[in-house]
């Protein structure tokens, strides 16, 4: 006794969907909308973690940071510092540089203006940052080429410029030394001591360091800073240190406590605690919308294939009445489901990569594809076209041969 | 071949009871043509459905080639349809998507016949009555006479010993008509059961044995010579 070949179901099943390609699509619409949503969406929300991540490793470690301005809480990575009016003084830093070393390890002044800096004819835009010589160890970023300015520069106020790793690749073509080139920023000329290393960020890699004197003589024209970044000895007593400087900095602006203060104090561990948190809560509700959807389209592909079964209910009468046996119908069925929910998930990875690598290229968005989402969402699609195909199946491999045939 | 002991179909309409049939006896031998006649809703389609293995009686026995069908599951019964019955349906039943060599394709699906082998021997059947050219046309595209000639081809596909045919020159012209009762006769000679149901009694008369029923009974069961018409 020869049986029902799988070949043949799929056979059938092809023929059935090519014969109805409006409806055929329609299921796999979902599945492949489904599919490529977790990708996409699963992208995304890796690529946002990893460029916050990236983006606090990036400003060192232990790090405390004193801003002008009213406090507002753990703030992202920069504040926009240019509205502000710069509050700290160097008697403020001074301060905070002779604190022994078992409490401050560096401090470093900062101040920054966006800039238009130009190389001959060439053009572009970046920050200009003037800080001292403690800047590099605090926020661990170093010259790749060339060196950081020196004691005797901030102290002479040199229009010397240490360039981001993007600043060089706009001005320069790739290979050339820019060491000792004359740069303009703002009009003014400065020349260049060294490249930074590239931190991947775009913000980072399109600073470009100045000495702080230099900056307050040529740039700001003021002698207050904008920020004082500070690296603490130790982790374990950040919280310690912070309301400690905060009571001694009140002290030094004759302020009655920090509710009146002109300035505030982000803490490093309360900034990724913050943006750990924040991102992975992103990260799974765009996980969330993605699986939804999947179950939607499982939904829908159970609801056309129950529409399918009702409306072939004569087709199947007439195959069982001519020998179909209820696994024959069966998995004449299931394959269908299951061919259209494979077929759509394949498209919906293509879409799903495609969107995601579109929303990094294009649309500016970090987003990293996790293979294991590809995986996991085409898993699903194949699961969806057995559960949700497999009920309408079912059903119509139980149905009577004699009803069925009679079905108008 | 059939043995149909005291058999009854009955269908529950709400309160009232359908006796479609009601207390039948029928014996029928490998190899006979036996002509089923009868009014309109006489029964005749429920008993052609009961012998085909599609539906099963109320009460009574039906006994298939010395085998209680009552015994069989779905899908012995299901085999039993596909290798040893052929069908012709009243209303043809083929699959409208389908083309005509498909729709005979069909039943050899399900015996397991390979591909090839099942699209010759597929167009074989077409040939023979006398289809040729129309294979590849579906269903909507072919007159009445020709769905049915291709019923009759699928009922014939895996050369099935029992042939039931319900009412297969309906919509037949005369000359279509005398051309499939040709082919019963030829197939009778090879041996094929064959029962038809009709209700032109001139047609009837070219089996070999007539049953008439009324109201779900047998009024007459006798050789056709000594049918009076
Ligand atoms: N599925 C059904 N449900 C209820 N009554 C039915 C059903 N099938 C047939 N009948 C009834 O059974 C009787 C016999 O029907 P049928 O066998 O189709 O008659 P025939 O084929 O001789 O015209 C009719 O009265 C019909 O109304
Ligand atoms: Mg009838």
């Amino acid at each position: 006794m020869k049986t029902f070949k799988f070949t043949e179901s799929v056979k059938m099943s092809l023929r059935s969907i090519a014969s109805n390609k409006i409806r055929s699509f329609l299921t796999a619409l979902g599945v492949m909308i489904g599919v490529a949503a977790v990708i996409a969406l699963v992208a995304l929300g890796n690529g946002s973690q990893k460029s916050v991540e990236a983006s606090l490793q990036s400003l060192g470690y232990n790090l405390l940071i004193v801003y002008s301005g009213q406090p507002k809480g753990p703030s992202l990575v920069r504040k926009n510092t240019t509205n502000i009016a710069p509050s700290l003084t160097d008697e403020d830093l001074n301060f905070l540089s002779n604190l022994p070393k078992n409490m401050v390890l560096h401090a470093a002044p900062e101040s920054s203006v966006s800039a238009q800096i130009k190389f001959g004819n060439t053009n572009t835009g970046g920050t200009v940052v003037g800080t001292n010589l403690e800047y590099p160890s605090i926020r661990n970023f170093h010259p790749v080429y060339g060196a950081f300015f020196t004691e005797e520069e901030l102290n002479s106020r040199k229009p010397v410029a240490v360039i981001g790793a993007q600043v060089y690749k706009d001005l320069f073509n790739e290979g050339f030394d820019p060491v000792g080139q004359k740069i303009r920023i703002n009009g003014i000329a400065f020349t260049v001591k060294g490249i930074m290393e590239e931190k991947g960020s775009s913000m980072t890699d399109a600073q470009i360091f100045i000495p702080i004197t230099t900056f307050q003589k040529y740039i700001s024209g003021s002698d207050k800073y904008a920020l004082i970044n500070i690296q603490a000895a130790n982790m374990d007593t950040m919280r310690d240190l912070q309301k400690f400087i905060e009571g001694e900095l009140l002290h030094l602006h004759r302020l009655p406590g920090m509710d009146s203060a002109d300035f505030y104090i982000a803490n490093q561990l309360d900034l990724l605690n913050t943006m750990e948190g924040v991102t992975s809560t992103f990260t799974l509700l765009l996980a969330s919308i993605a699986a939804i959807s999947l179950l939607v389209g499982g939904i829908g592909i159970m609801n056309i294939m129950l529409v399918a079964v009702t409306e072939r209910t004569r087709e199947i009468g007439i195959r069982m009445a001519l020998g179909a046996k209820s696994k024959d119908i069966l998995s004449q069925f299931l394959t269908e489901a299951i061919i259209l929910s494979v077929g759509g998930g394949l498209i919906g990875i293509i879409i799903g990569v495609l969107t995601s690598y579109g929303a990094s290229r294009f649309g500016g968005m970090a987003s990293v594809i996790s293979v294991q989402s590809v995986f996991v969402a085409f898993g699903f699609a194949v699961v969806t076209g057995l559960f949700f195909g497999g009920y309408p199946a079912y059903q119509a491999s139980k149905l009577d041969p004699i009803e069925a045939l009679r079905y108008e | 071949m059939i043995k149909i002991e005291n058999l009854s179909r009955y269908y529950k309409m709400g309160p009232t009871t359908v006796k479609a049939i009601d207390g039948i006896n029928l014996s029928i031998e490998g190899g006979e043509f036996v002509s089923i006649i009868g009014p309109s809703g006489s029964g005749k389609s429920t008993l052609m459905n009961i012998v085909g293995c599609l539906d099963s009686p109320t009460t009574g026995t039906y006994s298939l080639a010395g085998e209680q069908t009552a015994a069989l599951n779905k899908d012995q019964l299901a085999e039993i349809r596909n290798r040893h019955i052929g069908f012709v349906f009243q209303s043809f039943n083929l699959l409208p998507r389908e083309s005509a060599v498909e729709n005979v394709e069909l039943p050899l699906i399900y015996a397991g016949v390979p591909p090839k082998d099942r699209r010759q021997r597929a167009l074989e059947i077409l040939k023979r009555v006398d289809l040729e050219g129309r294979e590849y046309h579906l269903p909507n595209e072919l007159s009445g006479g020709q769905r049915q000639r291709v019923a009759i081809a699928r009922a014939l596909a895996v050369r099935p010993k029992i042939l039931l045919a319900d009412e297969p020159t309906g919509a037949l012209d005369t000359k279509t008509g005398a051309q499939i009762m040709e082919l019963f006769r030829e197939l009778q000679a090879e041996g094929v059961t064959l029962i038809m149901v009709t209700h032109d009694r001139d047609v009837a008369a070219q089996g070999k044995r007539i049953v008439e029923i009324r109201d779900g009974q047998i009024l007459v069961d006798v050789p056709v010579q000594e049918w009076k018409r």
